[in-house]
């Protein structure tokens, strides 16, 4: 989207009088393709090729009273019309009121020609690895699979009144497959990944939809050594922690950390356990160049050695806390969580129960209290170092207690830039 | 705020045209949805915005049976004849990806409009006036409740579709859809624990209806209450026990456990079919239960018309313990062996529509009595009404789970879980609180254990449901209360 014509309508909007004083603009335009596959139906009328036109721009206004509003304009509106609109929902928040400046902004490797090429209808790569998938489903007679393949490609631009102008162009590139509704396994990043790499992943999901169609006697209820899958370890626990990193939450109270832990330098997590992201890594999903508020990516560390550093903040909520913004994390594939010293897979199974490949329900825990109590229907009961068969169950304790126990231990899985937690929980299996 | 939907009436007759020309089917999906919220904490506004979604869809189907569906953000008729003629273009290609052909069952040229809300009242919201309001809430629950951290919100929202088909079906809805909510968050010395309530309402002047606001401060003094206690609650054994859950959990269970699974698309790997076909009559519950989905006038998730332009209409998924309807579009009444009830939804004019729920509910057609309004019922309550009707002597402990928080499904397996908002144990002694754990386990063996209903049927259990990435808004109920005798497949995660 073009931002003159927006940043005419901002000089010269009025309303009763009141002017704009500052403002920022981040405009987008972006293209994509998916494709969708539902029990071995590729593209049907619920999962069909689709192609997407996108354009808007996220502004926020601050008027010459004082008072600010947020909005986002779509590519039809009249910006004129549109600001006088919001003027209707302008507040007061002297936090919200600021806007960054020019600063030195990283160049990072974002933008894929290949993947371009897909959103404008070169489909060659996605129709290989398609066969690639059904070929392996029919190897393994799998009964049925579902999945997806996506791409995309976004410009962006953001421009404020202190002077700030940068640009960004990316591309994003994703598939997910699972296989008889249970095992699942994908990528996403800025471009696809090598041949080798994706049969290789595809591999190991095929090897994890064989061993959970086996059902093994189930454990008897209460502690057992669990392995969390690095996707549970995403979902869950790093979704957890986030949100309580969040500086919103941490204004307001509302998070399991307070504001004096980040200040007072005491262990709230187990000594060794760090938590930082790395947004300027080439063609990570979670990489950029710039934050929505206009802040330069950076390596960023929010724990360290167990001590919270510093909450996840945006303009507003720094202001709020007297904290400066930082960058925060977009994607899992720039986090870098847990221990430095980490077992190995194999060697973590050695002393595992039960590894846990997903879970249901993460989105009704409450994420304050960090009190857990999940569905497991898809476990693997491990066996003399091996996986053995699937077990269906549920897990329970409390995060913080599990982050702070000496009993836990981060593991290095295969395929996987997250690492799997080992920690005795409690398994109730169904 | 509907105009830029009422002036399409020529694009979509030029729209159905070229399709027709083209030789495809064609579905053409607009949409504008007008929003606005607003958020206070702490005596002052967090932030207020509004916001419009709006453009169109054209998804079509090619001759040999070729599906693909193209979006964009805006409704200028030249980029509109653009796109259309690309996504035709692009079905063409399908074969080349090895595209599923689409086999739909017949559907009816369609004319319709169902738009119950004056745009103007939406438009007519007030930011300003409504902060001030919730300012003035959040201080009335406040004064109710010592000790919680408060947040009070308000969003009005329209949402408005018009759909074109190339058969000349012209099909038009508005959806108002407004909540007033809150989020309290109590600490103590176990840590913090955040508890929400809602209320739901079309009518976008609800902050200022006394009738609606001493509703909503009932479930708000209640949610806020909670939030001062759970910190220091313990935890709840884990296992199997006879239960009693409120009418929102009955809607989760229902959700979570049979609507997923009787969705029609998804009939290849649901449990509730056969070889791809619904397993109708099967029994799956007690004779005295039903399962029933329909748009309900007024609720959050009414829609009358489905994403294809077909009238949606009342699906009986378990009658009288049988499985009996399914939830289908053209594209899965079919194959799935059921009659086509017009379920399709979609988030958005970018989405392909689903088969999907609009308001669920467990229906009994034997309640037993519960006088006065579900507010009414604290736990001390509950246990009078279960003490009333014997059920101490069938189980000296019975566990309540009072209020839902969300849940999940795996429509393959048919594992359900489900989260509340806080337990008691009940028994003759009295009450205890439990911080709340996750319901979970086979869907079968939580219906079959349905025994007992209290009470009239309540419906205003509102949600969103996120199947296949898209949220579209859901709600449900059922009877104030139902008793489940304790299911070996049926349990509570706890902690010890």
């Amino acid at each position: 989207m073009k931002l003159e014509p927006i940043l005419a309508a901002i000089e010269s909007v009025a309303v009763d009088g009141v002017t704009v004083d500052r403002w920022q603009v981040h405009g987008s335009e972006s293209r994509q393709l998916s494709l969708g596959i539902k029990d071995r139906e590729t593209g049907n009328a619920h999962a069909p090729l689709s192609l997407a036109e996108a354009s808007s721009a996220h502004y926020l206004l601050v008027w010459s009273d004082g008072l600010v509003c947020r909005g986002t304009l779509e590519r039809h509106q009249d910006p004129r019309d549109a600001f006088g609109a919001a003027r209707a929902t302008a507040y007061e928040d002297k936090d919200a009121a600021h806007v960054l400046g020019p600063a030195e902004f990283p160049e990072v490797e974002l933008y894929d020609e290949d993947t371009a090429a897909m959103t404008g209808g070169q489909t060659d790569r996605i129709a290989e690895r398609l066969e690639w998938v059904r070929e392996a489903i029919d190897a393994a007679n799998s009964r049925t699979w579902s999945g997806s393949f996506s791409a995309s490609t976004a410009e962006t631009r953001m421009r404020t009144s202190a002077g700030l102008d940068v640009q960004s162009r990316g591309t994003s590139y994703g598939w997910f497959v699972s296989v008889n509704g249970e095992a699942g396994d994908g990528f996403s990043a800025r471009r696809p990944e090598s041949a080798d790499a994706f049969k290789a992943r595809l591999e190991h999901l095929m090897q994890t939809a064989t061993l959970v169609a086996e059902d093994v006697a189930p454990l008897p209820a209460g502690i057992h050594t669990v392995l969390l899958h690095p996707r549970v370890v995403e979902n869950y626990v790093l979704g957890t922690l986030m949100q309580n990193l969040d500086g919103s939450a941490v204004a307001h109270d509302e998070s399991a950390f307070d504001r004096s832990g980040f200040q007072s330098g005491r262990a709230s997590l187990r000594k060794g356990i760090g938590l930082s992201i790395d947004p300027l890594q080439p063609y990570r999903g979670g990489s950029y160049r710039f934050t929505g508020f206009g802040l330069p990516a950076a390596i960023c560390t929010y724990i360290e050695d167990g001590r919270l550093v510093q909450p996840i903040l945006n303009v507003k909520y720094a202001r709020r806390l007297d904290l400066k913004p930082t960058p925060v994390p977009f994607g899992n594939d720039t986090v870098r969580f847990g221990t430095a010293s980490r077992l190995s897979y194999d060697a973590a199974l050695e002393h595992t129960d039960v590894e846990v490949l997903s879970v249901l329900g993460v989105h009704t825990q409450d994420r304050i209290s960090g009190d857990f109590s999940l569905s497991a229907p898809l476990a693997l009961a491990v066996a003399g170092g091996s996986p053995a068969g699937r077990l269906r169950g549920t897990i329970s304790g409390n995060l913080w207690e599990t982050l702070r126990s000496d009993d836990l231990q981060f593991v290095d899985v295969p395929h996987e830039t997250t690492p799997g937690m080992r920690f005795p929980c409690r398994f109730d299996s169904q | 705020m509907l105009a830029p939907l009422e002036e399409l009436t020529g694009l979509g007759a030029e729209m159905a045209h070229t399709a027709n020309a083209a030789g495809v089917r064609l579905i053409w999906r607009t949409q504008v949805r007008s929003s606005k919220w607003t958020v206070v904490r702490q005596g002052r506004v967090e932030s207020t915005a509004a916001a419009t979604l709006s453009g169109h869809g054209a998804q079509v189907v090619t001759t040999d049976g070729h599906v693909a569906l193209a979006s964009r953000d805006d409704f200028e008729p030249e980029h509109a004849r653009t796109l259309l003629d690309r996504v035709i273009a692009t079905a063409g290609r399908g074969r080349r990806l090895g595209l599923q052909t689409a086999d739909a069952v017949a559907f009816e040229r369609l004319t319709g409009r169902e738009i119950p809300a004056d745009p103007a009242a939406f438009a007519a919201v007030d930011l300003g006036r409504v902060s001030r309001r919730l300012i003035e809430l959040e201080k009335e629950i406040a004064g109710r409740v010592a000790g919680p951290n408060l947040s009070v919100s308000f969003r009005s929202e329209l949402d408005a579709w018009r759909i074109f088909r190339d058969d000349g079906s012209d099909v038009f809805f508005a959806m108002p859809r407004c909540v007033l909510g809150l989020r309290a968050t109590g600490s103590g010395d176990g840590g913090r624990h955040g508890v929400s309530a809602t209320l739901f309402s079309p009518d976008p002047g609800m902050p200022f209806d006394d009738e609606q606001v001493e509703l909503f401060l009932r479930r708000a003094e209640q949610s806020a209450q909670l939030a001062t206690v759970l910190p220091d609650a313990p935890a709840h054994p884990a296992g199997s026990f006879p239960l009693v859950i409120d009418y929102a959990l009955a809607k989760g269970l229902a959700h979570e456990a049979f609507g997923h699974a009787s969705e029609a698309d998804g009939f290849r790997s649901s449990i509730l079919a056969e070889s791809g076909r619904f397993k109708v009559g099967e029994t799956v519950g007690p004779d005295t239960i039903s399962i029933i989905d329909e748009p309900v006038a007024g609720d959050h998730a009414w829609q009358p018309f489905s994403a294809n332009g077909i009238r949606r209409e009342r699906a009986v998924i378990v009658r009288n313990g049988r499985l009996c309807d399914a939830l289908s579009d053209p594209w899965s009444a079919g194959s799935g062996g059921v009659r086509l009830t017009g379920s399709g939804r979609a988030e958005s004019y970018r989405s392909a529509p689903q088969p999907r729920m609009t308001n669920i509910r467990i229906e009994s057609s034997e309640p037993l009595e519960a006088a006065g309004r579900f507010e009414d019922y604290g736990p001390g309550e509950v246990r009078e009404l279960l003490a009333s009707a014997g059920i101490f002597r069938r189980h000296p402990k019975v566990v309540y789970l009072s209020g839902y928080s969300g849940g999940q499904v795996n429509t393959a397996g048919g594992d359900f879980v489900f989260q509340c908002k806080a337990i008691y144990d009940l028994d003759e002694r009295g009450v205890t609180l439990y911080k709340p754990a996750i319901f979970s386990g086979s869907m079968f063996g939580a219906l079959q254990s349905v025994r007992e209903a209290f009470g009239p049927l309540v419906l205003d259990a509102i949600g969103y449901c996120g199947k296949w990435g898209q949220q579209v808004p859901s709600s449900g109920g059922s009877h104030y209360f139902l008793v489940l005798e304790p299911h070996a497949s049926v349990g509570l995660g706890g902690r010890e």
